[in-house]
């Protein structure tokens, strides 16, 4: 699915990401955890394409096609899915309406019919339905004045929605109390399927309790510096990120 | 011509060569220059967009605009608000400088502090007079100008203590101040000022100020003007701050009856900000213009600007302003609010808040409103059992207060709130 | 590459073709002799039929106007306009008269098809009655025998002249007198056509009403009046499309519109103005200098402005509302997209001089290439104007670094009772909202269109349903050939 091979990335001249191997099969959860200042969140934005992030060195292969060469919404449309940590307020357009359109612009770029209104809106009610995200919600304007569960659930319903093969989930933790974080986690793991693939950035052990990976890595100052089981991210709970961030 | 544009001609004609550093041929080449753009333009009026709502050409017709007597002697002068703040201090009556009233001593090596006669001389004087002025009305005062004052501050230096101007008003006529002030990289300094006027006079005052601050430079100016009802107060303020430094410029109009007052800020180095704040009270058939120019003509700079407005009896109240943000001037923050309330029938205000920006990468905003006291909210002190008049002032008060927070000197900030307190004491609680 | 360089890559390559109103209809034409002179103003009422008292009405405006001055206050430029070198008159040869809609030239018709309305009456599926004017007289109204049934007059304006001029006689020039400014005073002298429109009391229009103005020849200025009132207790939603093909020279769209509401009346007047922006070098293009304004005469009358404005090369527009009536209400929602070397400077007047009258004033402005884009507006109070209300929100949105947005409100408050209250706010499309629009597959030119639909949606609202959907793909279609 996800081939990573010696990837370096830098930021305004300055090298943070030095080195990254990482393959990801399809089925497969990975989580990649890691210190602030790591480099996570520069991963999850170099896979989907954000300006600013100069690849360096290496190569990105994704079902067979160099990521690196395609636009932001090619990768969308073919299937790269990135759960935002701080999702972004677009005013006076309505959940719906971006729903919808992006919806039929990813089925238009692969060539698939547009989902007719009525079919449509029966599909947002059945992906809704287990996010308790209402019919109000959805109509207010995408992630205006929604508190921080709702944009994190707003992202999941998104990724329920665009049925991606490659979802990169960035800290859908962060600013989440118990109860949200399990609703996101239980829609999230509605969506775990053997042809979907997944990469859960976290800083804490918590969420992974919920959203149980095949394999966990650390990331340290650019590099991953472990992999192991699921059980490494309990290990790290106890003894913190101290030996990795000296 | 109109009339009162002939009597200054032929002031100026007739007092040339008394006035200050005459002898500089420079100096003299730029008030001739001055007075012929002046004579070609006359008085503003209302035609020009700038003056629409004080018309300075009409509204000055039937002044007494003869030169101002030099004052010279016994004179009694008023407390100022200030007066509790320890500081330097400079007396100038009927716009000339008192030394025998002022007290200098102990200014901080590294500062000058000198009459503009002995300003003009000094080589950082020069090109402050030489810029462009974004006001044709300077015109007037470059060519006239008779007296000032001239603040240097060495790069580095921090004047500790505050400068306490007072200019008063003891007699009829009219009169013009230049006040020239450069600060040097890293300098600092604050200055008070407070403009008064004995109540019989129908002064003209005519006030024209060039600031210029260096890198990193700190200048915070706080004016109260309190002239007599007859008098009329006219300034021009003119600033350019040089990167990252900072100018804080606030204003209270109580008095005059007619008054005009211009801030023109441009940032000329990057990492600048400018703070012009001002608040406004007024009563009678005074007339307040408060006309703000904020030039973001580099990037990466920030301006504020708040003005607040309390208009009674048949007082009218103008804020314009302008925030311009030039061509590449990216990331510019440009902020402008102005509110006005309005105590009586017979009050009004005008507001033109104006935006003009050739750039995408920037945060401009600015917001006008313009009302009466809410009346929810003096229903709601009121059933409180607090009185009605008590009432209005608490919420007056507290609806100035927004502005006086902009003041970063507590004392300063105490100060104008003992102002504040004082206009509504006069007013005789009579809303 | 940024994503906004990337938007501007992708739809550039759109660009020139986006103007689909462009082309021209070869049709014999009949026109006044060139340039303006007492003459061409005879000439025009004679073709007319009309009275004296309309002749010696255009007369005194145009001597008015030889005194008057060309307004220089608005933020535009465009080089002097030669007014001997146009034509005040164009009409389509045709017979006379005409007993149907089979009488009108095919081409004409064949024109309207193209421009997407439906003048046929078996057509009409959105019930709206179409009054059309091309170049300078009206080609034909539809739904006239329908509309008269409930007593509703809407006919072309020099119709009104010889078949209502009781009506006229009281009502033109009443809003906007004949001296009122130049570009009026010039209209008053040599309007040719226009709508004219009555709502008798308590009538509800059954129909949406919709005038499209189209100019066809070259040299030509159009010069149309509407005049529409709406009598006690009475509605009317009117519709004002415009058009024009694409030529290199510039040409002058002079037109004014009058409303008057009487007691409990409402009109809401709708426009998407598309004249021919000119090309993507700035030249050509429609000078668009127009005076709209309504006087809501009665009490509890309402009038509502709603324009969006995506043509003409220089647009001069400030449709405005005198709240005369006590209680009345003026609104006045606005969308400006400039692109290119437009230049836009538009906006309203409230006038407040009844008691417990009201405003509300939402514009939004979008600059784009090298244009300018100004709202001017002014609330004013007047001494006896109790309990007056507005509220105003000016927003600016600017697409890439060279174009410019402006805003200057006049705001003037003689009476303690009023609140009014202004706001405005200057800001771009940002990096993260596009990237993020992106990030789930929208090409960036379509993420552009969703995010500027978003932001004029307070105003898209307010727009009838039929024109709505139209004008949202207007927004999108005038910002694709033109980020950057």
């Amino acid at each position: 699915m996800l081939e990573i091979k010696n990837l370096h990335v830098a930021v305004d001249g300055k090298e943070i990401l030095k080195g990254i191997d990482l393959h990801v099969g399809a089925g497969e959860v990975h989580a990649i955890m890691g210190p602030n200042g790591s480099g996570k969140s520069t991963l999850s934005y170099v896979l989907a394409g954000r300006d600013g992030y100069q690849v360096t060195e290496g190569s990105v292969t994704y079902k067979g096609r160099d990521l690196l060469a395609m636009s932001v919404d090619e990768r969308a449309s073919a299937g790269v899915f990135l759960a935002f940590q701080y999702p972004i307020e677009i005013p006076g357009v309505t959940t719906m309406t971006f729903l919808k359109t992006a919806l039929n612009a990813q089925r238009k770029a692969r060539g698939e019919a547009e989902l007719d209104a009525p079919r449509f809106l029966k599909l947002v009610r059945e992906k809704s339905k287990p996010l308790n995200i209402s019919d109000e919600m959805l109509k207010r304007a995408l992630n205006v004045g929604f508190s921080g569960g709702e944009k994190k659930r707003a992202e999941i319903l998104q990724m329920a929605l665009l049925e991606p093969f490659l979802a990169v989930l960035d800290e859908t933790d962060s600013g989440l109390d118990i109860d949200a974080l399990k609703v996101v986690a239980e829609g999230v793991n509605a969506l775990r399927s053997p042809e979907r693939a997944m990469i859960v950035i976290t800083h804490y052990q918590r969420l992974l309790d919920y959203i149980v990976p095949d394999v966990v890595h650390v990331l340290s100052k650019g590099r991953i510096v472990r992999t192991g089981g699921k059980e490494l991210a309990g290990e790290l709970e106890k003894t913190g990120y101290a030996e990795f961030a000296a | 011509m109109t009339d009162a544009a002939t009597k200054f001609i032929e002031t100026y004609e007739r007092e040339r060569n008394s006035l200050p550093a005459a002898d500089l041929p420079w100096l003299d080449a730029r008030r001739d220059e001055a007075m012929k753009s002046f004579a070609e333009a006359g008085l503003p009026h209302r035609r020009l967009e700038d003056w629409r709502y004080t018309d300075l050409r009409q509204l000055l017709s039937k002044a007494s605009l003869a030169p101002a007597p030099a004052h010279e002697g016994v004179v009694l002068l008023p407390t100022t608000a200030f007066d509790a703040i320890d500081g330097h201090r400079l007396v100038f009556v009927n716009g000339r400088f008192r030394a025998d009233l002022s007290n200098l001593g102990g200014l901080p090596s590294g500062v000058t502090l000198v009459p503009l006669a002995e300003a003009l001389r000094a080589p950082w004087a020069r090109p402050l007079l030489e810029a462009p002025q974004a006001s044709g009305i300077v015109a007037l005062n470059t060519a006239m100008m008779g007296d000032g004052l001239g603040l240097h501050v060495a790069a580095g230096v921090r004047l500790g203590k505050p400068l306490h101007i007072l200019h008063f008003a003891a007699d009829a006529g009219a009169f013009h101040v230049r006040n020239l002030i450069r600060l040097e990289e890293g300098a600092e300094a604050t200055i008070f000022e407070t403009h008064a006027g004995a109540a019989a006079a129908s002064s003209f005052a005519d006030h024209a100020a060039d600031v210029s601050l260096a890198e990193g430079a700190r200048l915070a100016i706080v004016k109260v003007q309190d002239e007599a009802p007859s008098a009329i107060h006219l300034a021009t303020l003119t600033a350019r701050l040089d990167a990252r430094s900072h100018f804080a410029h606030f204003t209270m109009t109580l008095g005059a009856g007619l008054s005009r007052n211009q801030s023109f800020v441009t940032f000329a180095g990057e990492g600048a900000e400018a703070h012009v704040n001002g608040a406004v009270a007024l009563r009678g058939k005074q007339h307040g213009d408060h006309f703000v120019v904020i030039d973001h003509a580099v990037p990466h700079c920030a301006s504020a600007t708040l003005f607040k407005t309390v208009l009674d009896d048949s007082s009218t109240g103008v804020f314009q302003g302008r925030v311009l943000v030039r061509p590449d001037a990216q990331k510019t923050d440009g902020r402008q609010m102005t509110n006005a309330l309005l105590l009586s029938r017979d009050a009004a205000m005008n507001a033109k808040p104006e935006l003009e920006i050739y750039a995408d990468d920037v945060q401009c905003a600015h917001g006008s409103t313009i009302g009466e006291l809410s009346r929810e909210a003096l229903f709601y002190l009121r059933s409180r059992g607090i009185d009605e008049e008590t009432a209005r002032q608490l919420l007056i008060s507290a609806f100035l207060d927004a502005a006086f927070e902009t003041v970063a000197n507590e004392e300063a900030r105490e100060a104008l709130r003992g102002l504040a307190a004082n206009w509504f004491r006069l007013g005789g609680g009579a809303a | 590459m940024t994503a906004v360089r990337e938007t501007v890559d992708t739809v550039d390559q759109l660009a020139g073709e986006k103007y689909k109103y462009g082309f021209t209809t070869d049709i014999e034409s009949e026109r006044a002799p060139i340039g303006l002179s007492e003459d061409t103003i005879r000439f025009i009422s004679a073709k007319k039929n009309e009275p004296q008292w309309m002749l010696d009405w255009r007369l005194q405006a145009y001597r008015r106007w030889l005194q008057m001055e060309e307004p220089k206050w608005a933020k535009v430029s465009y080089p002097p306009i030669d007014f001997q070198n146009a034509y005040y008159y164009s009409a389509p040869k045709q017979n006379a008269k005409l007993a149907s809609l089979d009488e009108v030239d095919p081409k004409l018709l064949e024109t309207y098809k193209k421009l997407g309305i439906p003048l046929v009456e078996q057509q009409l599926l959105a019930g709206v009655a179409v009054d059309a004017v091309f170049d300078s007289v009206s080609v034909v109204t539809t739904f006239k025998t329908k509309l008269a049934e409930v007593g509703v007059i809407f006919c072309p304006f020099s119709e009104a002249v010889r078949e209502h001029p009781e009506l006229v006689k009281k009502y033109l020039g009443s809003v906007v007198p004949e001296s009122d400014n130049y570009y009026a005073t010039l209209n008053s002298a040599v309007f040719s056509d226009g709508s004219f429109v009555y709502i008798p009391p308590g009538v509800r229009c059954p129909m949406e009403l919709s005038t499209y103005f189209r100019i066809n020849e070259k040299q030509t200025g159009q010069f149309e009046r509407t005049l529409i009132v709406a009598d006690k207790g009475s509605y009317v939603s009117y519709l004002e499309g415009c058009t024009a093909p694409q030529r290199d020279e510039n040409q002058l769209h002079a037109a004014v519109v009058e409303l008057v509401a009487l007691d409990d009346a409402e009109i809401k007047y709708s426009t998407v103005q598309n004249w021919f922006p000119g090309d993507e070098d700035g030249k050509g293009g429609i000078y668009n200098f127009v005076t709209k304004r309504g006087d809501c005469r009665g009490p509890r009358s309402k009038i509502s402005w709603t324009q969006v404005e995506t043509g003409s090369a220089v647009t001069w527009k400030y449709p405005s509302c005198i709240l005369r009536g006590d209680g009345s209400r003026g609104e006045f929602y606005s969308i400006a997209i400039s692109n290119h070397f437009q230049q836009v400077d538009s906006g309203t007047k409230m006038i407040h001089l009844g008691r417990d009258t009201s405003s509300r004033i939402v514009s939004k402005g979008i600059a784009a290439g090298r244009s300018s884009n100004t709202y001017r507006g002014l609330v004013s109070v007047h001494k006896k104007a109790e309990n007056v209300r507005n509220f105003t929100q000016c927003d600016s949105l600017l697409i890439g670094p060279r174009c410019s947005a402006h805003t200057v409100p006049y705001i003037e408050a003689k009476n303690p009772t009023a609140i009014l209250e202004h706001e405005a706010t200057t800001s771009k499309i940002s990096e993260e909202q596009l990237f993020y629009c992106m990030q789930r597959g929208l090409p960036a030119e379509e993420a552009v269109a969703l995010i500027v639909n978003g932001f004029c949606r307070d105003v898209l609202q307010q727009l009838p349903m039929e024109f709505a959907v139209e004008a949202q793909k207007l927004v999108s279609i005038s910002l694709e050939g033109s980020v950057g």
